[in-house]
């Protein structure tokens, strides 16, 4: 299954993916966490920490700031901006904020 | 009693307390004699509720803008900052003005309010040496993360006002906010604003988290919770309340400078 998870700031958007992530890694499927929120803070919910959290950032921003080459391949991403997270859960970032796309 | 205007943009992480903490420090220095201007730049409903204003039902700056013969973006001919001030924004208790970018219904598909959106970014952007409004008090509530702060959405803040949790995801945030604002140019005073602190360990907790030091710490308070729930301003529902009493002292720290404020790295 694929699920996206919506809705206003606070009101427990990343809580709630990462406990559903962890659900169903623990039921058995194989789960990818994609974290695409400008502010990726899914790290803290699925259980990594705040230190980790915070490097899976630091790994996609020296991308956009072409101190990293590009991952061509899906697998490549989840490879370098992702990290392994309880349950087998595999979190990978897939957004940027210090620099935001222009216009 | 000093009436120099404070200009001030309220920022953190979702739920952290930002419209509830901007919509009430408004409020707040009005009733000690400023002119203020509340800026809500989120698509989403927010700083109305807190300030105890009615939210426009349309987005009035969709009027305010037009493009120019190379297809560019401006405010409307005949239309400055003072005037679009005046006329698209709306009365608030206390005499506050509320000016929205507006609101997303969600039924009008795609980019419904970009005229209102340009607007709005252009007038934020002469709040400083527009006449009048140089001499107005400017509170602006930004939405959750630090997105608008990097698109340069508080350009006339002279104090970014962190609001956090005692809470990773809470601080984390607010760290990546404070660091994008310390890029500007010109970069804000930088206050750090503990919120929802239950612990007397929580205020330094933190400050540990941000590495920053906390200029003013707010009570969790089942009364700002419940005005929120309700949809009203903290002020009017609870105004003797613990955290209202605390946005009471944090305003005037604000206004008596005292604040231990984080100076520009």
């Amino acid at each position: 299954m694929k699920i996206a998870v919506a809705g206003k700031g606070g009101v427990g958007k990343t809580t709630t993916s990462g406990t559903i992530a962890r659900t169903l890694a623990r039921a058995g499927h194989p789960v990818l966490a994609l974290d695409a929120d400008s502010n990726p803070m899914l790290g803290i919910s699925l259980g990594v920490g705040p230190e980790e959290t915070d490097a899976l950032l630091a790994a996609r921003q020296a991308l956009d700031e072409g101190e990293a080459e590009h991952e061509p391949t899906a697998e490549g991403l989840v490879e370098t901006f992702g990290t392994d997270a309880p349950d087998g859960v595999r979190l990978v970032v897939v957004s940027r904020i210090d620099r935001p796309d222009p216009g | 009693m000093s009436r120099s205007p404070l200009r001030i943009a309220v920022v953190g992480k979702g739920g952290a307390g930002k419209s509830v903490i901007a919509g009430t420090i408004a409020r707040l220095l009005a009733r000690r004699g400023h002119r203020v201007l509340a800026l809500d730049s989120d698509l989403m409903p927010g700083l109305a509720f807190s300030l105890g204003a009615s939210a426009p039902s349309e987005p009035p700056l969709n009027d305010a803008a037009e493009r120019d013969e190379d297809g560019r973006w401006r405010l409307r001919k005949g239309i400055g900052a003072f005037r679009a001030v005046t006329r698209y924004s709306t009365e608030a208790p206390d005499g506050v003005r509320l000016l929205e970018v507006g609101k997303v219904s969600g039924s009008e598909g795609r980019a419904p309010i970009m005229p209102a959106v340009q607007a709005f970014y252009r007038v934020i952007h002469r709040l400083r040496r527009a006449e009048p409004l140089r001499e107005w008090t400017v509170v602006g509530d930004l939405p959750a993360g630090p997105r608008q702060t990097a698109f340069d959405w508080a350009p006339y803040a002279d104090t970014l006002l962190l609001v956090a949790e005692p809470t990773w995801k809470s601080a984390l945030t607010a760290r990546r906010i404070a660091r994008i604002a310390r890029a500007r140019r010109d970069p804000p005073a930088v206050v750090v604003v503990a919120n929802k602190v239950t612990a007397a360990a929580d205020r330094s907790r933190v400050a540990r988290m941000l590495g920053e030091p906390v200029a003013a710490a707010i009570p969790a308070d089942e009364a700002a919770a419940t005005a929120d729930r309700l949809g009203l301003a903290l002020i009017d529902h609870a105004p003797s309340s613990p955290a209202a009493r605390a946005i009471e002292r944090l305003v005037d720290q604000l206004l008596d400078s005292r604040l231990p404020v984080v100076s520009a790295a």
